[in-house]
């Protein structure tokens, strides 16, 4: 059982500082795992801020401005043993390696027949509200759940960042890690000792009666305000995933039974999303326990603007609680 | 540093036998007894045979793709029998019959093909740098074709292993053709290894019909980067008797190559230039190259016969749904 969040041991940290300390605990515990990316050393983002003065060089490895050699350092690597987590600064610069870290990396295992493992975390950071446009905003989560071969699962708290991140390097697959730069600085409390959240176990993060609201993320933040702002109108439970592949469709499942209503809350275009196939899924195997359509809240289908126009694309709270009304209504 | 006559004989050897393999395999395709395609070596096996023998089982090999990596596999002595029954859908295939020609055996360094062209060189750049990190003399030998060091990867993986002196063999198997494009309507200058120049690269060039000429380059090659000394790169000027895949015309450009070419390619045939070789220099008399040739049939029968006495993988839905993730 992981530690409760409220122990004694515990102290408030920064999302950012919680998933450096998964990264200096696991490198500590286990010589074979090794960060690669572009600019970590001196830190693009604060997570890898000073490691290489404790791990040096050899082990926060900095490559030139070449994603297919850079991931190919993880890649190669994990087949001799090695454990890396490779740390792409902003997600949507996997599509510049895009075959290698789907196609190649999600199938190897299978189709070379089940002989060796490939333990590489993809880490990435993602995210509207920096006002960056397409390139580097785009969530990456919905284009990795679907590649056969590979878990993706997403934290909304420094709590479950240390967590997910630890159970991830363990992991002897090639798992996704991104993280919403929305988050970076929030504070929350996380334990000293050691534990993980292991990947496929959503988190019941509010409890209610009236609707389920499915949210990861930033948009987890959005929906628990909303939450707070109706709970004297609607009794909204609000559902982390945490982890899309595997995801805990059974947590789902229950909360469903119990409202009877589902939105679905994705920082994401809806064709071919994670919250796209929740609902298929859901119409599959719950029908019976839906009083109302499932809704979801994503983009709609237009490129990720930059500038001042990111209201028109992200879901927020207004629209989050639109879509709660509707379905109560 | 000439080879021992021991050595020339086993690579004879292995070239015989890479050579009737590749006629094996094309036979088969045209028998409608292979899954998928087949990209056949005639005329460009000389390379991977060379560079196989010098490499120990610890040593990383991508091979090139032509004779999908047989001549390399051969060199390296991976047991082929596994490849054939992969390419036949067996249960006793490399790749548990999962993966049609995508072989890996993952216990002689040989990770992976892919249906990618030029996608071992981003992987090389990991295995370099694992090779060096473990410090226990092992190294990485590259070989793409001409097509191959089209991809922008290879870019990357040359900068990088340059970067970091990583013990990496570059090598283009240069035979002139990727699928119909000619290498001069591809490339600006008239050798690959050109390439190495820009990065500090030593490069070697040598005659790729010549497998002794190959040992002996692959064997100074290895030992440059297995001292520590970097990357190297070696270019094998070869050739390609016939069409890019079996089915698909022949041809350079739009233009069917012509018979004549051909036939003036043919009269470089490895196992020609060998056999004079071996005959001239006192190797093998021509009894033992009989020999030989007879062994390798022998060797061809079995191989065979593994693949068609096993059974075909077909396992459960359940079965394949567990394999998908490592526990």
């Amino acid at each position: 059982m992981p530690p409760e969040k409220n122990a004694e041991n515990t102290r408030e940290l920064a999302f950012i500082e919680a998933l450096k300390e998964a990264y200096i605990e696991e490198m500590e515990r286990d010589e074979r795992v090794f960060m690669v990316g572009q600019d970590i050393q001196g830190g693009i983002f604060p997570h890898t801020v000073g490691l290489v003065d404790r791990f040096g060089p050899e082990r926060i490895v900095d490559t030139p401005i070449s994603e297919s050699g850079m991931y190919g350092t993880a890649f190669g690597s994990a087949q001799e043993g090695f454990r890396p987590i490779v740390d792409f600064m902003f997600g949507g610069f996997t599509y510049v390696t895009w075959a290698e870290c789907s196609v190649t990396t999600g199938q190897y295992y299978f189709l070379h027949g089940s002989q060796i493992p490939l333990p590489i975390v993809i880490t990435l950071a993602v995210g509207t509200g920096q006002r960056l446009a397409n390139d580097h905003s785009m969530g990456l989560h919905g284009s990795f759940f679907p590649q056969p071969g590979i878990k993706v699962a997403m934290p909304s708290t420094p709590y479950d960042a240390k967590g997910l991140m630890k159970a991830a390097i363990r992991d002897n697959n090639p798992v996704v890690i991104p993280w919403h730069m929305g988050l970076m600085m929030d504070r929350g409390p996380v334990p000293e000792e050691d534990y993980i959240v292991p990947l496929g176990g959503a988190d019941v993060k509010r409890v209610g009666t009236d609707v389920t609201v499915l949210a990861n993320s930033l948009q987890l933040k959005n929906t628990l305000e909303v939450a707070g702002k109706l709970a004297d109108e609607i009794s909204m439970e609000v559902i982390d995933p945490r982890s899309f592949e595997p995801f805990d469709m059974d947590a789902l499942l229950r909360s469903l039974e119990k409202t009877n209503r589902l939105v679905i809350v994705d920082e994401d275009w809806e064709r071919g999303s994670f919250a796209a196939t929740i609902s298929a899924r859901v119409m599959e195997q719950a029908f019976d326990l839906l009083d109302a359509p499932v809704t979801l809240v994503t983009f709609p289908n237009m490129p990720i603007p930059g500038g001042y126009m990111e209201p028109y694309i992200a879901p927020n709270p207004d629209k989050i609680e639109t879509a709660v009304r509707a379905v109560c209504r | 540093m000439s080879l021992s006559k021991t050595v020339k004989r086993e690579l004879y050897e292995k070239l015989v036998l890479a050579d009737r393999i590749d006629r094996m395999i094309y036979g088969r395709m045209m028998q409608g007894k292979l899954i998928g395609f087949y990209h056949p070596g005639e005329g460009g096996i000389a390379p991977g045979v060379a560079i196989g023998h010098h490499l120990t089982k610890d040593d990383i090999y991508t091979p090139h793709h032509r004779a999908h990596g047989i001549p390399g596999m051969l060199g390296k002595n991976v047991p082929v029998e596994r490849y054939l029954a992969e390419h036949t859908g067996k249960e006793t295939g490399c790749c548990k019959g999962r993966s049609s020609f995508h072989w890996s055996f993952p216990e002689y360094g040989i990770y992976m093909a892919s249906g990618y062209i030029g996608f071992q060189f981003a992987p090389t750049v990991g295995w370099g740098w694992a090779a060096k990190r473990k410090g226990k003399g092992q190294i990485v030998w590259c070989s793409a074709g001409d097509g191959g060091y089209n991809q922008g990867r290879a870019h990357e993986a040359m900068l990088m292993a340059m970067n970091w002196k990583l013990p990496v063999v570059f090598c283009c198997e240069n035979n002139g053709m990727a699928i119909h494009a000619t290498v001069a309507s591809m490339h600006p200058t008239e050798h690959i290894s050109s390439l190495a120049k820009g990065y500090g690269m030593p490069a070697v060039i040598v005659d790729g019909q010549d497998v002794f000429a190959v040992a002996e380059v692959a064997k100074k090659a290895i030992r440059h980067v297995r001292a520590g000394k970097g990357p190297i790169f070696v270019e094998t000027k070869t050739l390609r008797f016939r069409e890019h895949d079996i089915g698909t015309p022949d041809l350079a450009g739009h233009m069917p190559r012509s018979e004549e070419e051909l036939a003036d390619l043919r009269r470089r045939d490895p196992v020609l230039v060998a056999t004079e070789r071996v005959l001239a220099d006192g190797v093998l008399t021509q009894t033992q190259i009989d020999t030989i040739g007879e062994q390798a049939d022998v060797r061809v029968a079995e191989i065979e016969q593994f693949a068609d006495e096993s059974t075909i993988a077909r396992p459960s839905e359940q079965e394949l749904m567990e394999a998908v993730y490592a526990p």
